[in-house]
Order: structure tokens, then sequence, then C-alpha cells
């Protein structure tokens, strides 16, 4: 029996199917970004127009006949957008009776790479557009997710935008600062951590003054360089500490080749493994809400209440406080 | 020379020279940054370390004193005792009364940091030592520096109030205060203000 999960915190629509822990579908409509950045509004509008035919296809591809559950992302993203998946998944979940979990977008992402690689303990570090945060399981005083770090200011993939915007780039931010630093030498950038938080801002503002005047290759090159580095330092200081066995990356800018490179480096020197879930899971998706929707309704004493107020958004969603309530 | 642990950045040697306990604290190489900014962060942290700990010892605050400074090493001397993290978290009233006194103790020890001129970059529970005579002793500079910015200093606080539970905070905020003496005031807004951004506001451990 199928749980249907969508997705809609930024500018991907997206609907996943699974059964059993298994993915049957993975549909996603995703606005293409201006050069000026995300619209809340016009990104709902356009997710509202797309919404219908989306679920529709996940659902055909999935080849499901029964609905016995829907989940939704429930926040952290931006208002308008959540809007448009908390609605469409209260309609679903009318047509069909099924009841329906709000999920916390932050916590899907990990939660299905650690489904994927079976993991049980596994240190933590989600890299995504407007946040950049080291987490791990803690029991205390109900399973959640802490969080040991973070960023004090922007996420790390917001900032990689921000630069591309500036050295005016083609969309796709991320990747395309990615291919500009190919080859690029290194000049020396602000680098701040504290224990296992840091900064980006001062590193930003500094690679968009050096834009002015050098190289546009090796200002990418050196701020990627840097800005991952600080990310790497931060998670082996809570690897350390903390003792856990495994490190994982999901989120968004967990797609990045090199940063991927370098944590895998990082976990090996130490003997503990590195694991990175494909990346249609780190790119936003419904599959995940799903599988966490799956979690949620199978887990003892998880029967959703019927109160509307149970079932709002919040753009603020902290992982911390959604309860993991399953292995 | 005997290894004693290995952290993030850093490699601890037990040893003996002229006599005192020593311990050699080693930058080791970090595969996954490239060579230019891993040399470039070891060799600036291992001379600002050094620096600064020997300006805090210099002025009477309880620092390892550095004897000795290498490219990426420092040599420095002993203390023998328990970091307060170890001490946390037992739940013995006894506990509980000596870690209010040593937290009373940190913050007066922060207080005099700041007043001097320098933000320490990782205060936590697990950078304070208490050594056998009850004697409290602030350990790791590795990220510490020289500043007047209320905002780094505001951030060495904000460390301290996410790692203790909120009655061990205001014994640590009320020394704190008086060891700074009057530009604390400034520092604690300044904290209001990050707290404010947003991101920091169910941090509080109010279990460990």
């Amino acid at each position: 029996m199928a749980t249907v999960g969508i997705e809609s915190s930024a500018h991907t629509f997206g609907v996943g199917v699974v059964e059993d822990g298994r993915v049957l579908a993975n549909v996603k409509s995703m606005y293409r970004i201006s050069d000026r950045g995300l619209i809340p509004m016009k990104v709902a509008d356009f997710h509202q127009k797309h919404a219908g035919a989306v679920i529709r296809r996940a659902l055909k591809e999935a080849g499901v006949e029964r609905v016995e559950a829907v989940g939704y992302t429930m926040g952290p993203g931006l208002g308008p957008c959540l809007r448009v998946g908390q609605l469409s998944a209260i309609v679903l979940s009318r047509i069909t009776g099924a009841p329906l979990y709000p999920v916390n977008h932050a916590a899907a992402h990990v939660e299905i790479t650690r489904h994927i690689y079976g993991l049980r303990d596994p240190l933590v570090l989600y890299v995504s557009g407007g946040n950049s945060q080291i987490l791990g399981l803690e029991d205390k005083p109900q399973k959640h997710y802490h969080v040991y770090g973070e960023t004090f200011d922007v996420g790390v993939g917001n900032m990689l935008d921000s630069f591309a915007r500036a050295a005016k780039l083609k969309p796709a931010w991320g990747s395309s600062v990615a291919r500009l630093a190919e080859g690029g030498r290194y000049i020396a950038m602000p680098y701040t951590v504290k224990g296992m938080d840091f900064t980006f801002t001062g590193l930003l503002t500094n690679a968009m003054k050096l834009l002015k005047s050098g190289e546009k290759r090796d200002v990418a090159f050196s701020l990627q360089e840097t800005a991952f580095s600080m990310l790497c330092e931060a998670t082996e200081r809570a690897l350390l500490l903390t003792g856990k066995r495994e490190v994982i990356a999901s989120g968004g800018v967990a797609q990045s080749r090199r940063l991927r490179d370098m944590l895998g480096v990082m976990a090996k020197s130490h003997g503990r493994k590195f694991y990175v879930a494909p990346d249609e899971f780190n790119s936003d998706n419904g599959a995940m809400i799903a599988l966490v929707a799956e979690k949620m309704h199978t887990a003892v004493g998880m029967k959703p209440k019927i109160k509307g107020s149970d079932y709002g958004i919040k753009q603020r969603y902290r992982i911390e406080d959604f309860m993991i309530r399953w292995g | 020379m005997r290894k004693i642990s290995e952290g993030a950045e850093a490699v601890i040697y037990a040893a003996r020279m002229l006599g005192r306990n020593v311990i050699v604290k080693e930058r080791v190489a970090k595969g996954y940054r490239i060579k230019e900014l891993d040399e470039q962060l070891r060799r600036q942290r291992t001379k600002t370390e050094a620096k600064i700990q020997s300006t805090l010892y210099e002025k009477g605050v309880r620092v390892p004193g550095v004897i000795l400074v290498g490219k990426y090493f420092v040599v420095m001397e002993r203390v023998q005792g328990k970091t307060l993290n170890r001490m946390a978290g037992v739940g013995k009233a006894h506990d509980r009364r000596s870690m209010g006194m040593a937290m009373a103790e940190a913050g007066r020890v922060l207080g005099t940091i700041h007043r001097l001129g320098v933000s320490h970059g990782d205060f936590t529970t697990a950078n304070i030592m208490q050594d056998r005579s009850g004697r409290l002793w602030v350990i790791d500079f590795g990220l510490a520096a020289f500043t007047n910015s209320e905002e780094e200093m505001a951030l060495d606080v904000l460390l301290m109030k996410r790692s203790v539970d909120s009655g061990m905070y205001e014994r640590f905020i009320k020394s704190y205060k008086l060891g700074f003496g009057g530009k604390a005031s400034a520092v604690l807004g300044r904290l209001g203000e990050i707290e404010k951004r947003g991101r920091y506001q169910t941090r509080t451990l109010d279990s460990a």
C-alpha cells in the first residue's frame, strides 16, 4: 500500500510514491530561476499550474491502486510555495480518504539517505540553499536531529548563488561556479570557523570585491575551496567529538563532486565511512517526503489527529522540532 | 613522546622537557584541503595561538604557558586535569554545586579574556580544564583572535550558552559581566541580535 509525498518548499514541485520503503515514482517539475533569483509568488503560481499534472503522472508511474497515506512538506521553505503543496496534499487526502502527515524538509533529505544505506546513527552535513548544519540523532527528550553546528548567517547554497549572479553565470548556480572554478589558482580569502559553527558573509563580500579586480576563475576556485574546507573542518570536529562511525552529506549542495571528495578523504583519514544519496534525492523531491510520511504512518502512536491546525505550514520549521519515532 | 589525543586539527603528544611535563600540539596536514590553503591555515593558527596564549599568560590569565613555537607546532605546559564537559551531566547535587562554581569562574575568565581584546573562537566546556586543586584553565586557542569586535565576543558567549543549561548559564553570565566590566552590556546586546537572526532559538540544551 502506497504513500504519496508532496514537496514544494522552493523552486521544485515534486511528487513521490513509496511502498514499504521502496520508491515507485519520483516526479518533479522545476521553476526556471531568472537572473533575479526566486520570487516566491511567481514560483507558487507556477507550482499551482503544474500540481495536478505532476500528481497524476506520479500516481500513473507508480501504478498504485490505493493510497494509504499522504505526506507534505510543512517547512522550512517559502510560504507561498509551501502553501501550494500543503493544499494539494489536503485535497489528495480528502479524495482518497488517506491520513495526512506534515514532514520536515531537512529531516526528509537526511532520512532518505539514512534509509538507502541502512545507517543507524550517522553524523550529517546538511547543505542546501538556505541552510548548512551539522546534525546527529539524540534520544533526549525525544529522538530528534540535534544541531551540533551551523551557519551563523547564510546557507552555503545561497552564498554560491549570490556569487554566481554577481559573476553573471548561467542558472544552476552551484554547478556553474564549480565549472568556472576548474583550473583556477588559489587566492587567500576569509575563513571563519567557530568550533562547529561557521559564517559565510565575510567570505562572500571578499569574493564579490575580488571579482572586480581578479581573474574570475581564480575567485570562483578560491571561494569554493574555502567554503567547502570550512564545512569539512566543522564536520570533522563534530565527528571526533561525537565519536559517530559514519558521515553522510545531504541536501542540494551534496551534489557537488568536490565537496563529496573532500568529505570522503576526511572520513577515511579517521577510519570512518562516507555516504551520499543519488542526486535525485539530494535535489528537492517528493520521494523523501513520501518515505518519511510512510515511516510516520507505520510508527506506533503516530496516527494523525484530525485537527485542521495540525496541517499548517511553518516557514522556519527547525529540524530539532521534528520527532523521529522510528529506528 | 606519547600521543595522548587527536583533535580535528591537531595531534597532541605528552613529553618531558627541561624537567617539566609538556604537551606538543602539532597541526597535521589535512588531505581534504588544497595545499596552499592547508599550509596557510596551519601556519597562521599556530602563530596566533602561541602569541595569544603568551599574551594572556603574561597578563595573569590561567592558560598553559608557551615554551617553544615551530612552524606547525607549539610546545606548552601540560595541565593535568579534567575538562568541564566530562564533569557536566552527572546528576548528583554535589557535582552540580561544584559545576556551578566552575561556571561562575569560567564566566569571570572569559570576561577577562575579552577585556584584554581576545576572542577564544571555541569557548565550550570541552576547552575549560579543572586541575587537581580545583583551578580552572582555558585551553585550545587555535581559533582565537586579537579583536575588539562585539560580534566575535558575543559568539564566544553564545557557544557557552548552548552547551550548558539555563541555571548554569545564569551564573556564568553574572560573573562574565564582573570580569569584563562596562563593555559587557554591548556584547550581550549583540548576542541578543544574533539570536534574533532566527537561527538559534531552540538550541539550548537543557538536558545535557
